[in-house]
């Protein structure tokens, strides 16, 4: 079964071909600056050919169908014809509390996200775009939707409620979501995978650390808890974001500064976090390459992010009543080895030992960074959310297809 | 590389008319700034025409100040306004708007008497060098776009557009349909308007538009009540503000806007209108004949240190 992967942002299309269920990636790429001057696809083949194509691309259809295109073409095509896709999966951010897992699109799935589209007013426009120029491009090919959400909606009430007024709840729906669930639990999967051990019984902690960054408690395969709230700003310090903060500095740098609602939300999601702190850089590699140079305030953002990462290991332990697997993943959780292991000194208590050869060591690939003895396992493992949201629509797609048998 | 997207169409539908990616501003003063600013700040190319090297400079100097201010504000990163000062470039030659989708003149309104020849004149400039569909444009509150189309070739392709200051911050934008524009070209502006983010206000021509009318004829009134004696510059601008939201007092707003600005609409809409409500209140024409007119030049209906009011300068008759 051939199934394309479509993250469509607001300006852009990430896309992937893949063949299942033997998870091979027959193309990749990216369609960049949709609507805007510039406009190009950048597209790849297994097999190393490649290609940058430019040429105006006004809307999301038009990206759609130009990938499609390019995939059919004999130059640099994988497919003879578009008849050959027999599934779509989209990557969707907010599906509120709608949907608990992926699900096969249909008119009504459309109208529940439509509803969501004021929760993620940036990312749910874009991802819909995508689903409804597949609708039409393609109207016989089943599309699956895999949100962002959805991994975290097995939260209990006293993990996601906010300590404001129940009504707000009801009314807007206000609350903790959680993001990055496909990624949390496609890490969390694999990781009990490697160490052979049942998915169902375990605690664990998953760290997806990259530009944004959040954390998951998983317990019984379950998600508990997670750092980001209703917005991606909650939780973890990020590259630009700042995280947990008490809202009331936010209401007094807002009147202190008079910034407008807007300029406020620049504030916390553009001038904070990593970059508002040291005054670098959002990039990990240059706030170090700062720090080894002696500069204090780039020192002290590192000792924040690793502090902030520790406490939420200790604080989802006491959330799930001890932790066996600690899981790394993302750009810094993948490459950042000093990050990591530091993030992870004097929790010794917890029954974790890190073989610090591995960890300082160990980069971009699957590997156990614990000492053999350590009771707490600690991995990293290279997320791939593609993978993923195709795994969950090849899943779909066939029990579908099971089911039309009989 | 001659290969291009286009050889890889599944040629499923033909594509819509084309998007706007380069706008030319005519004028490049105060308005004309924050107009390009706003247009760039959404990703498209803004070439504009002034009158010689030296005010280019002065302008992109301007500009960068101004984007200063936003980021200590919060309101850009860094990145973000090196991206927007790339996508603009200054020029004095009309052939650099060649390939401009819409060109939106807006020369300063200051000058006495009617500028309606001068503007004339840049649209057969404008109409002169660019592609038969582009959008030409005004930033025009009380002249009719009528007038100004008739000056074109193709008066089809004009359309009024009324930015309100400040502005990045204004949600709107009135948009001013002629006697003669098609309805292609007002479509086109619906796109680009949406493209910078603003909604449309859909006016039929007629001086001052919405906006411009009422806040006009509630400038003269406030003037009545001051010189009635019934309250002070200060009392009726925060009575104003308080009492319907409004940012800005009549007063504040008619020494942001330029006192000699707001004479100006009011001469033309007494013109137009013959109605004594749009007659200038003499005070605001003393001011101008005094040379106090607002913010710009630090003395209006108040005292400012730079950016601030410190006192008013008007007082009114009041019985003992």
């Amino acid at each position: 079964m051939k199934v394309i992967v479509l993250n469509c942002g607001s300006s852009s299309i990430k896309y992937q071909l893949f063949e299942m269920p033997s998870k091979n990636v027959l193309a990749k790429g990216l369609v960049d600056k949709i609507g805007l001057k510039g406009s190009a696809i950048k597209h790849k083949r297994n097999d190393g050919v490649e290609a940058k194509l430019e040429g105006e691309i006004l809307d999301h259809q038009a990206g759609i169908q130009y990938l499609l295109g390019i995939l059919v073409s004999e130059k640099y095509g994988s497919i003879k014809d578009i008849e050959e896709i027999d599934a779509v999966g989209h990557r969707v951010v907010h599906a509120g509390e709608k949907f608990s897992g992926s699900v096969y699109i249909t008119e009504e799935v459309i109208d529940a996200l439509e509803e969501c589209v004021d929760l993620a007013p940036l990312h749910n426009p874009p991802n819909l775009k995508g689903i409804y120029a597949m609708k039409e491009l393609l109207p016989e090919v089943p599309q699956v939707g895999v949100f962002d959400t959805a991994f975290h909606q097995t939260m209990p009430p006293e993990a996601y409620l906010y300590g404001i007024p129940y009504s707000l709840y009801e009314k807007y729906k206000i609350r903790r979501y959680g993001f990055h669930g496909t990624s949390h639990k496609y890490v969390s999967k694999r990781a009990c995978e490697i160490l052979d051990l049942d998915y169902e019984k375990q605690k664990i902690v998953t760290c997806h650390l990259g530009n944004g960054a959040s954390m998951a408690a998983i317990k019984g395969g379950k998600s508990v808890d997670t750092s980001m709230g209703m917005t991606p700003i909650e939780g973890l310090i990020m590259g630009t974001r700042c995280g947990d903060l008490d809202v009331g500095a936010l209401l007094y740098i807002a009147d202190k500064e008079e910034t407008s609602i807007q300029n406020t939300s620049t504030l916390v999601n553009k001038f904070s976090g990593m970059i508002g702190i040291s005054g670098v850089s959002s990039d990990m590699r240059d706030i170090q390459a700062a720090a080894d140079n002696g500069n204090e305030r780039a020192k002290v953002a590192l000792e924040m992010y690793q502090y902030r990462v520790k406490k939420y290991i200790g604080a989802y332990a006491a959330a799930m009543g001890g932790v066996d697997v600690i899981v790394f993943a993302g750009g810094i959780g993948e490459n950042d080895t000093l990050t990591r292991t530091r993030s992870l000194e004097g929790l010794e208590f917890l029954g974790l030992e890190v073989d610090r050869e591995k960890s300082l060591n160990s980069r971009a690939k699957e590997e156990v960074i614990s000492t053999p003895e350590s009771r707490v396992k600690i991995i990293v493992v290279p997320t791939d959310e593609e993978l993923m949201i195709a795994a969950d629509t090849y899943e779909i797609v066939e029990s579908i297809i099971e089911k039309s048998r009989y | 590389m001659s290969e291009t997207l286009a050889d890889f169409s599944l040629g499923k539908k033909i594509q819509a008319k084309g998007i706007i990616q380069k706008v030319g501003v005519i004028g490049c003063g105060a308005v004309g700034q924050e107009i390009t600013r706003t247009i760039s700040h959404y990703g498209l190319d803004v070439v504009f025409l002034d009158l010689d090297q030296e005010r280019i400079e002065l302008i992109f100097k301007q500009l960068d100040q101004q984007l200063d201010d936003v980021i200590n504000q919060w309101g850009l990163t860094t990145g973000e306004k090196r991206a927007i000062l790339s996508r603009i470039k200054g020029t004095t030659d009309y052939a650099d708007l060649a390939e401009c989708d819409i060109v939106i003149e807006t020369i300063s309104s200051r000058k006495r008497g009617t500028s309606i020849e001068i503007r004339k004149e840049i649209f057969q400039n404008v109409e002169a060098v660019v592609r038969p569909d582009a959008i030409i444009s005004s930033n025009i509150a009380t002249l009719m776009i009528s007038d100004l189309a008739a000056a074109l070739k193709y008066p089809e392709r004009a359309i009024g557009i009324h930015f309100i200051l400040p502005v990045h911050k204004s949600q709107i934008i009135e948009v001013v349909r002629g006697i003669g524009s098609s309805e292609e070209a007002y479509q086109q502006v619906i796109k680009f308007a949406g493209m910078i983010n603003k909604k449309i206000i859909r006016v039929n021509e007629s001086p001052g538009n919405i906006v411009t009318r009422m806040m006009v004829t509630t400038i003269n009134e406030a003037c009545e009540i001051l010189m009635e004696g019934v309250a002070s510059v200060t009392d009726i601008d925060t009575a104003m503000r308080e009492s319907s939201g409004n940012v800005y007092g009549p007063f504040e707003l008619a020494d942001r806007i330029g006192l000699d600005k707001i004479l100006k609409y009011m001469d033309n809409l007494y013109q137009e209108f013959g109605d004594k409500k749009f007659k200038p209140s003499p005070i605001i024409k003393r001011l101008v004949r005094a040379n106090y007119l607002g913010r710009i030049n630090g003395k209006g209906f108040y005292n400012y240190q730079g950016e601030k009011a410190i006192d008013q300068t008007v007082t009114c008759a009041v019985i003992k």
